[in-house]
This record gives C-alpha cells, sequence and structure tokens, in this order.
C-alpha cells in the first residue's frame, strides 16, 4: 500500500492502481466520460485532468498511476481550469438538443456541463453534423451527439468480442460508426447504450417515450439464461418500460444480454391473455377470477379429486418459472397425492438425462487455464458464461471445443473438434482411459480394449496439465442415446483432473424447478409418461406445447384427449392452448410477479414485482395460493412470496436423476449407432413466450436465425437441396457440421422433430 | 560544413555502398561484430557528445539509450522515426537520400546498445524516392552479410526493415507511429508507460530520429569528444537545417551548432532581392515565430534559440520577408494543423478546427475585435491538456504570431483585409 494525498487528505492506494479509482474509491468526485471500469483505458476525453504537485501539466486521473507521495488536487485552480476548457471543446460541437434527446436526464454530458459548462458558448461558427447510419432494430444513433469517447468502440473489441463499431477518420471528421454495413449484431450490444455517456447511442425501442426521472426504477433478475443477470426495470404508470444493467461483479458485472435488456417489450403485446376464460360446451366465455376458480375446482374435483384418482393428475411448468411459482405447484399436486410433477418438457428420455454439477462460480472461470466445451454454442446460449470464460482466454487460457457443428466464437478455440454427435462418447471415454492410465488409476474394464484416438489423447493431456480446468456441457446433446454416459464420462474425468465441470444443458430457471421440487420423485409420471398414461387432468403453467415439448404432437394429442380436463395458466394468448384447454387463467410473466431465480451456482435471487400484470392477470404463485385454498390444503398460509422462498430453500428435493454418477456404468453402448441425428435447438430468441413476442429482438440477426444445418453428405443422404425445408426448417449446407447430423436452430413452432 | 550526416553528399554517387565505405562507412559495426565496443563504451561516447535528439525533443541521445532494460529478456526493437512531416523540414528526406548507410549503421549500433535485435525504419508516406533508395541501401547491407541473423558469426543479429507511411503527420509522433507499424491507427498512445517499457508491440523499444541514428557511426569514429567540440555548450555537433521560404537558395546545410543565423541565411543567398527579413520560425512550424531583430542576434543552438524565445525543434527554419501577411501565414499554419490532428482526444480535435475558423473568418473580413482574445483563449485551453504534443504544436504559434505582429491582427479585423498586402499591392506581389 502507498499513501497519496488527495485535496489534503491522506488516501492509501495500491502500487499500480491508476489514479480515478482510488478518488473513485475515496468518494471525490472526478468528471470523466472515457473512462468506465471495465474497459480499457482510453484518456481520451481529457475530463479528468487533476493538477497533481510537481507535474507542470495536468495530467489525466484515468490513466496517471500511483506513486508515494504524490500529492494531487482535484478541486483547486488548475484542475478547474483544465476541465472547464476540456467541458468547452466538448460542447462546441455537441448539438445541445437536450430537450429533444432522449438521453436528457440521465447524460453523463449534460451532468458534468452543469458543474464545469458556461452559460453561453463562445463558439459562433456551424457546428459538426453527423450523418446516422442505422444500425438495427435495438441501437438508435444520433452521431452528431457522440462526443468519441470510443468506450463504444473498446466495448466492441474487449467485451463483446467483436469491434463492430470503430473510429474512423481523422479529426473534426473522427466519426464513431460502424466499419460494415450491416449494423450491429452482437449478442451483447445493448450495453453499448448503458455506456454511452451522451445521446448518440440509445434504446431504439425506448426511443421518445419518456424521461429517465419520470420513470421508477425497480431492482430485478433476468430469467432468460442460467446466469439471472442484475437489472433494473424502469417503469411508468405500471409498465416496464426500458431494462437497463444493474452491477453485480459476482454475476454479470456491469453487463447483461440483449435478450435480457429488450424482451419487456413482449409484455405489452397485444397477444396477452388479459381475462380468466372458461370454456362451456366448446365456447370460451370471459369470467371473473372467482367463477374461473370455481369453476377449476369444479373440474378438479370432478376429474380426479371425487373418485380418488389423483395419480391421473398431472402438473407441468415451463422452465421460466420462478421458484416460487414452482414450489407451490409442486405442494399442491404432492398436497393432494400425486408426484406427476415435472418442468423437463424436451428431453427425448427422461431415463437417461444429463446428471452433471456445476462446481465453478462465474467469477472462477476467469481465472481458468483450460476449458472444454462439449455441446454448447456457449456465446448465444448463455451469452454472460461466455464472457467469463472469454475473459480466461484473452488472459491465456486455452478452450478446446467438442460440438456437432462449428458455431462462431468470439475469442479462438484452440481446436474446433467437429464431431457426429454419436461418437461423442467414444471420444470422450477414450480421454477419460487416457486420463486414467496416466493418473496410475483403475481403468475400467469397459474402457480395457478401448484405442483413445490422437483428439482423445489431446484432450486428455490438456486436461491433466490444466491448474484450473472447467468442462462445460451445454444443451446439444440432451436427446442423443448417450447423453447420460456422456455427463458420467464427463463427471469421471474431471474427478480423475481434477477439473471443474458447469452445465449449461438446462437453461432458464431450470434450477429453480430442481430446488422446489417440481420434479416427479420415485413414484411420480414424468412429462414424457404423463402424455403416455391418458391423465384425467392437468394444471398447465406457462406452457405452449408446439415449442416446449420434445414431442410437440404427441403432448397436444395427449391434452385434446376427451376425457382431460386442463387448466391451463397463461400469460399469453395461444391458438393451440385454446383448442385444448377447459380453462385459461391469465398470469403475470417476468417482472410482473415477485420470485427468485437459481442461477448456475445455485444462488437464489429474489426480486420484487416492477408492475402489476395487464388486464386480470395475477401472478401465479397467488393463483396457485387461493387454489391450494379453495382445495383445503393445509399449509397454504401465505401472505407474502418471500415466505414461500424461504420454505422453498429449506426444502429438500426428491432424488432426480435415475442415473447414480458416482458408480459409472461405462457398459452402456459405446459403440456408434448408423443413422442421422436431429440436434434440435430453439433459436436463442424464441427460448421463451416472451421472447417470441418480443418484435425489436426478433428483427434482430440472431431473432432471425432459423436454419437446418447439414452437411452436403447428409443433404444427399436426406435428398436435400439448399431451397429445401427440413422438419419446416430452410436448409442451409454447411461443411462445418459434423457428419450424419443435423443442426436445427428453429425460431418457429417445434411441430415435428421427425423422431 | 557536411562532416557527418551530410559526409558523402559531394561525392560521386552518395547514396551507395562504395561511397559509403570509402568514407569509413561500417567499420564501427564491424568492431562492434569483431567485440571491440561495449554497450556502455557506446553509451558513454554519445554521453560525451553531447548529441541530443534530432527530431525536435532535444533529448540526449545516451541518456536515453541508457534507459533501455537492455538485459531484461524477451524481444525488443529500435525504431528510426523518419515521418518527416513538421512543414518546414526536409533534412531526414536528404539523408536517406544521400547517406542511407549511415541510417542503417546507426541503427545496427543501436540495436547493439540496446539489446534489440529487430529494428523499423518508418518513412514518410510521400517519401518514395528516398524509401527506395533505403530499401536498395537494406538490400546491399544484407548482401554484405551486415544484417541478419548471427552476423559474420557473432552471434550477434539484426534484422532491419523499412515501413512506409500512408501520409499522416500524426505518425511523426513516436507512439503513434508505433501504432501504425503494428497496422493500427496512426493516434498517440498515452504515457506512461514509455516506449521503453512498453512499445512497439508491447516490447522495450526505442525510437530516434533518422539524423541521430545518421549521427552515431560519425560520432564512435572520431569520438564523442570530437563531436561535442564541433559545436558548442549544451549543444554538441553538428546539425542539419532545413532554410526554406522567402530565401534566394532554400537548402539543408549540415553545419556546427552555434552557427550564427545570419550566417546560416548567407549560406542560403540572403531574402529575396530586394525584400527585407521580417520573421524566423527557427525550429519547424509548431515553434514560435521571432522577428527579424531577434532572430538576427542568435545563434543556432538550443540555449540561444530558447533564450530568444523559441526552440531549436527539427532545424527547419522557415524565412518570412516583408512581403507576408503574418494573418495568413497563422491561418496556413493553423489549418494544417486542423487537418492534421488525429481527433483522438477532445481539445485537440477540438481546438485545432475552432482556431482555424476563427482565423479563416478573419481573413474572410469578418473579424471580430474580441476575436483576438479568443484565440488566445482557445489556443491557452488547447496547451499541456492532451494527449500528445501535436496540440500544443498548433496552440504554440498563435500565441507568438498574436505576440509579435498583433497589429497585423488587429488591423486585418477592423479593415477586414491585410495591411501587408495593401501595402505590397503596388508592386505586384501577393
Amino acid at each position: 500500500m502507498l499513501e497519496i494525498e488527495i485535496d489534503g487528505a491522506k488516501v492509501s492506494a495500491d502500487p499500480g492502481e491508476m489514479l480515478i479509482a482510488v478518488t473513485d474509491r475515496a468518494g471525490i468526485r472526478v468528471p470523466r466520460f472515457c473512462y468506465h471500469k471495465h474497459l480499457s483505458i482510453a484518456a481520451n476525453c481529457r475530463m479528468c485532468l487533476v493538477d497533481i504537485e510537481g507535474s507542470p501539466k495536468p495530467k489525466p486521473a484515468c490513466s496517471t498511476p500511483i506513486a508515494e507521495g504524490m500529492k494531487i488536487w482535484t478541486h483547486n485552480d488548475k484542475t478547474k481550469i483544465s476541465q472547464k476548457a476540456v467541458m468547452e471543446f466538448l460542447l462546441i460541437n455537441h448539438p445541445l438538443d437536450c430537450p429533444i434527446c432522449d438521453q436528457g436526464g440521465e447524460c453523463e454530458l449534460q451532468d458534468v456541463a452543469m458543474d464545469y459548462g458556461a452559460d453561453i458558448s463562445r463558439f459562433t461558427e456551424g457546428k459538426r453534423i453527423v450523418e446516422d447510419k442505422d444500425i438495427g432494430a435495438l441501437i438508435q444513433t444520433d452521431m452528431t451527439r457522440c462526443i468519441h469517447c470510443t468506450r463504444c468502440v473498446r466495448f466492441g473489441d474487449e467485451i463483446a468480442g467483436v469491434m463492430e463499431m470503430g473510429a474512423t477518420g481523422r479529426g473534426e471528421n473522427l466519426k464513431i460508426e460502424p466499419f460494415l454495413a450491416y449494423g450491429i449484431d452482437s449478442e451483447l450490444s445493448g450495453n453499448m447504450i448503458d455506456i454511452c455517456p451522451v445521446g448518440a447511442l440509445t434504446s431504439k425501442p425506448f426511443r421518445y417515450e419518456l424521461r429517465s426521472w419520470q420513470m421508477q426504477s425497480v431492482a430485478g433478475v433476468s430469467r432468460h439464461d442460467l446466469v439471472g443477470s442484475n437489472l433494473l426495470s424502469q417503469t411508468y404508470k405500471g409498465k416496464v418500460k426500458r431494462i437497463v444493467a444493474r452491477e453485480n461483479s459476482d454475476i454479470n458485472e456491469t453487463w447483461i444480454a440483449d435478450r435480457e435488456r429488450f424482451s419487456y417489450q413482449g409484455l405489452s403485446h397485444e397477444n396477452r391473455l388479459l381475462m380468466p376464460q372458461i370454456k362451456i360446451e366448446g365456447k370460451w366465455q370471459e369470467v371473473t377470477w372467482n367463477v374461473a376458480l370455481d369453476f377449476a375446482l369444479k373440474g378438479l374435483n370432478n376429474a380426479v379429486l371425487n373418485n380418488k384418482q389423483t395419480d391421473r393428475l398431472g402438473a407441468l411448468a415451463t422452465n421460466t418459472a420462478t421458484l416460487e411459482e414452482f414450489y407451490l405447484l409442486q405442494k399442491i399436486l404432492r398436497g393432494v397425492g400425486t408426484q406427476n410433477i415435472d418442468y423437463r418438457l424436451n428431453i427425448k428420455d427422461l431415463d437417461a438425462t444429463i446428471n452433471l454439477p456445476s462446481n465453478i462460480k462465474l467469477t472462477d472461470l476467469e481465472t481458468l487455464d483450460y476449458g472444454l466445451i462439449i455441446g454448447a454454442n456457449l456465446r448465444l446460449e448463455q451469452p454472460l458464461i461466455n464472457h467469463r470464460l472469454r475473459k480466461a482466454v484473452l488472459s491465456g487460457a486455452m478452450v478446446d471445443v467438442v460440438n456437432v457443428a462449428e458455431f462462431d466464437f468470439n475469442y479462438q478455440p484452440n481446436n474446433h473438434n467437429i464431431i457426429a454427435p454419436n461418437q461423442i462418447a467414444l471420444l470422450l471415454a477414450g480421454v477419460l482411459k487416457v486420463v486414467l492410465e496416466s493418473t496410475q488409476a483403475e481403468v475400467l474394464p469397459d474402457l480395457q480394449n478401448l484405442n483413445p484416438n490422437a483428439t482423445a489423447k489431446q484432450l486428455a493431456a490438456r486436461l491433466l496439465r490444466a491448474d484450473n480446468a472447467v468442462i462445460v456441457l451445454g444443451e446439444h446433446l440432451l436427446n442423443i442415446p448417450q447423453v447420460a454416459i456422456i455427463a458420467a464420462l464427463i463427471t469421471q474425468i474431471a474427478q480423475h483432473t481434477d477439473s471443474k465441470t458447469l452445465n449449461t444443458s438446462l437453461s432458464a430457471n431450470s434450477k429453480a424447478a430442481d430446488l422446489a421440487g417440481f420434479t416427479p420423485g420415485r413414484d411420480g409420471l414424468d412429462a414424457n409418461t404423463m402424455l403416455t398414461a391418458q391423465l384425467k387432468a392437468y394444471i398447465l403453467l406457462d406452457i405452449y406445447p408446439q415449442y416446449d415439448f420434445y414431442n410437440s404432437p404427441k403432448a397436444i394429442e395427449a391434452f385434446n384427449n376427451a376425457d382431460t380436463f386442463i387448466i391451463a395458466l397463461n400469460s399469453f394468448k395461444d391458438e393451440v392452448v385454446l383448442e385444448y384447454a377447459d380453462i385459461l387463467l391469465p398470469i403475470a410473466n417476468f417482472y410482473e410477479s415477485p420470485g427468485s431465480h437459481v442461477n448456475i451456482e445455485g444462488l437464489v435471487q429474489s426480486f420484487p414485482a416492477a408492475v402489476s400484470a395487464p388486464g386480470e392477470a395475477k401472478p401465479a404463485w397467488k393463483v396457485f395460493k387461493v387454489l391450494a385454498d379453495l382445495l383445503q390444503l393445509p399449509g397454504f398460509d401465505y401472505t407474502a412470496n418471500q415466505q414461500i422462498t424461504s420454505e422453498a430453500t429449506m426444502h429438500q428435493n426428491p432424488k432426480l436423476s435415475k442415473v447414480d454418477v458416482s458408480k459409472v456404468d461405462v457398459s452402456i453402448d459405446l459403440t456408434m449407432k448408423k443413422g442421422i441425428d436431429i440436434i434440435w435447438q430453439k433459436s436463442p430468441y424464441a427460448i421463451d413466450v416472451l421472447l417470441r413476442h418480443s418484435p425489436a429482438l426478433q428483427m434482430t440477426k440472431i431473432g432471425q436465425i432459423n436454419t437446418a444445418s447439414m452437411n452436403a453428405a447428409t443433404a444427399k443422404k436426406l435428398k436435400l437441396t439448399q431451397t429445401d425445408d427440413y422438419l419446416g426448417v430452410p436448409v442451409v449446407l454447411s461443411e462445418t457440421v459434423a457428419d450424419d447430423c443435423v443442426f436445427i436452430n428453429a425460431n418457429r413452432q417445434t411441430w415435428d422433430r421427425g423422431q | 560544413m557536411n562532416e557527418v550526416c551530410f559526409k558523402t553528399i559531394d561525392q560521386d554517387n552518395p547514396h551507395t555502398l562504395a561511397t559509403y565505405k570509402k568514407n569509413g562507412g561500417y567499420q564501427i559495426w564491424r568492431e562492434i561484430l569483431a567485440g571491440k565496443w561495449t554497450p556502455e563504451k557506446i553509451i558513454d561516447e554519445l554521453k560525451t557528445s553531447g548529441l541530443r535528439g534530432r527530431g525536435g525533443a532535444g533529448f540526449p541521445t545516451g541518456l536515453k539509450w541508457s534507459f533501455m532494460p537492455r538485459n531484461q529478456a524477451g524481444q525488443k526493437f529500435v525504431v528510426c522515426n523518419s515521418d518527416e512531416g513538421e512543414p518546414g523540414t526536409c533534412k531526414d528526406r536528404d539523408i536517406l537520400r544521400f547517406n542511407p548507410h549511415a541510417v542503417i549503421e546507426g541503427m545496427a549500433i543501436g540495436g547493439f546498445v540496446m539489446g534489440a535485435t529487430v529494428g523499423y525504419n518508418y518513412i514518410r508516406g510521400e517519401f518514395k524516392e528516398p524509401f527506395y533508395r533505403f530499401e536498395a541501401a537494406l538490400a546491399q547491407a544484407y548482401e554484405l552479410g551486415l544484417l541478419g541473423k548471427n552476423i559474420h558469426g557473432s552471434g550477434m543479429s539484426f534484422d532491419l526493415y523499412s515501413h512506409l507511411g500512408a501520409g499522416a503527420y500524426i505518425c511523426g509522433e513516436e507512439t503513434a507511429l508505433l501504432e501504425s507499424i503494428e497496422g493500427k491507427k496512426g493516434q498517440p498512445r498515452f504515457k506512461p508507460p514509455f516506449p521503453a517499457n512498453v512499445g512497439l508491440f508491447g516490447k522495450p523499444t526505442t525510437i530516434n530520429n533518422t539524423e541521430s541514428f545518421a549521427s552515431v557511426p560519425s560520432i564512435l569514429s572520431h569520438g564523442g569528444q570530437w563531436f561535442a567540440d564541433l559545436g558548442v555548450k549544451n549543444s554538441g555537433g553538428v546539425k542539419l537545417f532545413s532554410v526554406t521560404g522567402h530565401v534566394q537558395k532554400p537548402a539543408n546545410f549540415e553545419v556546427p551548432m552555434g552557427i550564427p543565423f545570419k550566417d546560416l541565411l548567407k549560406m542560403a543567398g540572403g531574402v529575396r532581392s530586394g525584400r527585407t527579413l521580417k520573421a524566423v520560425i527557427p525550429g519547424g512550424s509548431s515553434t514560435p515565430v521571432l522577428t527579424a531583430e531577434v532572430a538576427m542576434n542568435m545563434t543556432m543552438d538550443y540555449d540561444s534559440i530558447e533564450h530568444a524565445g523559441s526552440m531549436l525543434g527539427a532545424g527547419s527554419v522557415i524565412v518570412m520577408d516583408d512581403s507576408t501577411c503574418m494573418v495568413k501565414a497563422l491561418t496556413r499554419l493553423a489549418h494544417f494543423y486542423y487537418d492534421e490532428s488525429c481527433g483522438q482526444c477532445t481539445p485537440c480535435r477540438e481546438g485545432t478546427g475552432w482556431l482555424y475558423r476563427i482565423l479563416k473568418r478573419i481573413i474572410d473580413g469578418n473579424g471580430k475585435a474580441a476575436d483576438i482574445d479568443l484565440l488566445l483563449s482557445v489556443q491557452d485551453k488547447i496547451i499541456g491538456n492532451t494527449i500528445c504534443a501535436l496540440g500544443d504544436a498548433a496552440a504554440m504559434p498563435v500565441e507568438s504570431f498574436l505576440r509579435h505582429f498583433r497589429d497585423e491582427f488587429d488591423h486585418y479585423i477592423k479593415h477586414g483585409k491585410s495591411i501587408i498586402e495593401v501595402k505590397n499591392s503596388g508592386e505586384n506581389i501577393k
């Protein structure tokens, strides 16, 4: 520690620290525009110039390292003269159109100008005007207002990993603009709006909506992925008007992904379900909540309760539900005496699921020296987990990939091992064999005759050599037959190489469902067996079967069974749901209900409601509470959501997987299967109902992804050409897809996966 | 005259290897390869010689070379700054044209002293002929085995590359130059860290001017004291002066430091006939202008010119006779800096344009009385607040022009036209 003096007061600081970090910590205000603590130093705005004793010139606090005994004056005349000079220069070409600028009221330039600007400009020449480019559906540009701080340029280069914005031209003609004509496509692009200190980059969907001071900010947590990014939902008159990032260095630093920032648009979509409805003799009628719940109770009584057939009742839920919703719904089901509970709708074989812990903290991902990613397009599926891994790569870590197709990374993986899905277990078995041999562990009998290939040897060597390694298993392999063995092999490899594992195979709020026990337990039916068991009644929480199920036609058929009474709680109207449901209860979506998210670390983050749900829609947890009361179930005396949270987090959930990882049965058939594997993914902005109703996101390049990729040989086998559709998705020929594999990224409904 | 960098200039084919060798060229480098020199000895000789950086800043070269962490492991670089772009200077161009081998030998010596095995010579984009001359010299040096890996079995290596710029003045700023070599947009880096610690490709790097490097072989072969004695106290040796402007014979002259300005002017044939000296910018366009009276009494060395109120800079002497309208001259200079600002930092990006526009308004006849104070205020707000020296370079002439020739500005604003041009109108000089 060094001791320095700031404005006459002694302050201690670490050697090598920049002055601005010290003043920030000490709460001393030094104005700045280009400095951002998560970006590299540019020192170009010159606003943070301060007087340092012994230096003839003022020095920028952002790029002046601390030295022992340094004396700094942040508010003396010399400092003020320099800072006011810079302020005047910044303002001469700035349009000063604050009244019509969206940044007005939350503009760093405006704020600092209040302290350092002059009342009247001495600049009487014509101001610079910069032509705007349309850079896409998310970010509005008004580059005449740009002060060239280059935060957005550095963000692209350093954080998003794609330098989409650049500084072209020089002198007064310096322009900040995308280098390429097609605009900004990064999955993290919206952060440029947050970091732009002026009104040059603002939110396009939010344009001209409101002033920042008119809105209330409510702390929230995203449920789109496994990170649980912290955010602020900014509301006005009961509507979410904008989402901005909320800093949490352990979770998302100051960044959020675009889908977190812009999905709120879906909340005010015209398809929102606003009134309870009941179906009488095939006709839908809007009714009051009392009538609807009464109808629901009667329906349940008739279908299963009165005749003691509670094992013919099932509950299924979307994976974006809150911890409390999962908990209450399972409690109701278990309360009436059934274990038919599940949220794992998109899995082919629930007897052989991935059982792999995530045992590494998000922040520790940055300090890894080796990462092995298996079956994931992490950048689009878990953008902020990918961001942490990218940081590790930038500081020297090596990443290898084992995937069924080559994806666009924003860092350079060492090797893209593109392997047919049915070969992956074999490869990992080879890795395990090499690892076991190298560590002098006993080689399992089933591995004795295995001949590890060069890739297996290479991956094993790297895992063994690494001090801090992680193996990431993503969602692509969820439905291949060997998935359970793959997870088991990864567990073993990790144990013997002292590596961590990260399971990104289930997304959204799946961890909350697990924690709440929203799983069948020993005697219950799972999501797949329920569909064939001819159940008499279902409670379905925000389910849209044409998107959500592995086998959608089968699910829809089961729900449409004439004898089956279906209570559908939905936040959006949906044709398919209208067809099979007997009662429709309108419920809250994101930001409309308090709740909790459980992230990949197992961290429970609770959030309040920011707004009320529209129309007559209610938070689902309240609906369940009332339903439980009507069913006269004990233990539902909740008055607040937090009571449910505490109960849910203390609850012991039943054992989920039927595969015990401690005793890996590698005798599961490792030999390759002939035939073509289909890896079906919902495209990144189609994973949940809210995203599917967010117009701006759907207009982006990522939102438009709808491809069935395969190589030419596979296409030939399937008798397909580039102009065909495959399972309703346009065919794209790409030699970076593994043999005998079709990789589908669909933003449409998943009617039929051809299996 | 012409004893160091211009040693070969009066001989036939001055730029060839044969001529250079005939004049003792590559002798020092061969001695170094033979193990006859130590880096410490070379640094001592350079310190004795009083050689100061010839690019304009005048930092003692021996001292600069001693700053390099020469024993630190890893790659290190020497870089020659031949991006000679300051209006008024053209000396490095002629070194590259007429004595390119001296630059090569000087850089190789620098590489030896600082433990750098790779060098780059960054040559101004417009210097096509000098670039090809240098390239040819480089090829000859390689052919002779004087450059490359394990030279003459000495275990020493030095590879040298030339890099042609793309026409940006800012790339003469040493860190912008490094960015440009790295393939990035030429804009200065903030300091610290300094290039000696974090330079080209993040490695320790020393950057010297062409003339500085070209002076080194002669200094070492004749001894530092010989060089120092050629000049005066604090300004050792000889220096190239580019005398341009309103003189009869504009040219580069290699003369001893401390030569009276009036002698230098005489060498350039004096001011144009029938004219009298009005003003001199002694060190390149970014240095303050001096009046004739002051200039005629100064000598051409660091101390004397500083005492006179300006800077020796790169030795680029711009001579202006009494036909010069100082308002228009300053406007032209202001336009240059406005055009060449890289735009990275605020005061320079915004301030250079503002200065130019005020001056343009004045010469267009739309000046206001308050404009003089505004000019002074704007230049004062640029000085010292920018990342690199371009901001200062743009601002300093404004202050000196106004200090010495304020009446011309006042007249121009009041009458909307140049007093000088009115005086000259009968004589058809514009």
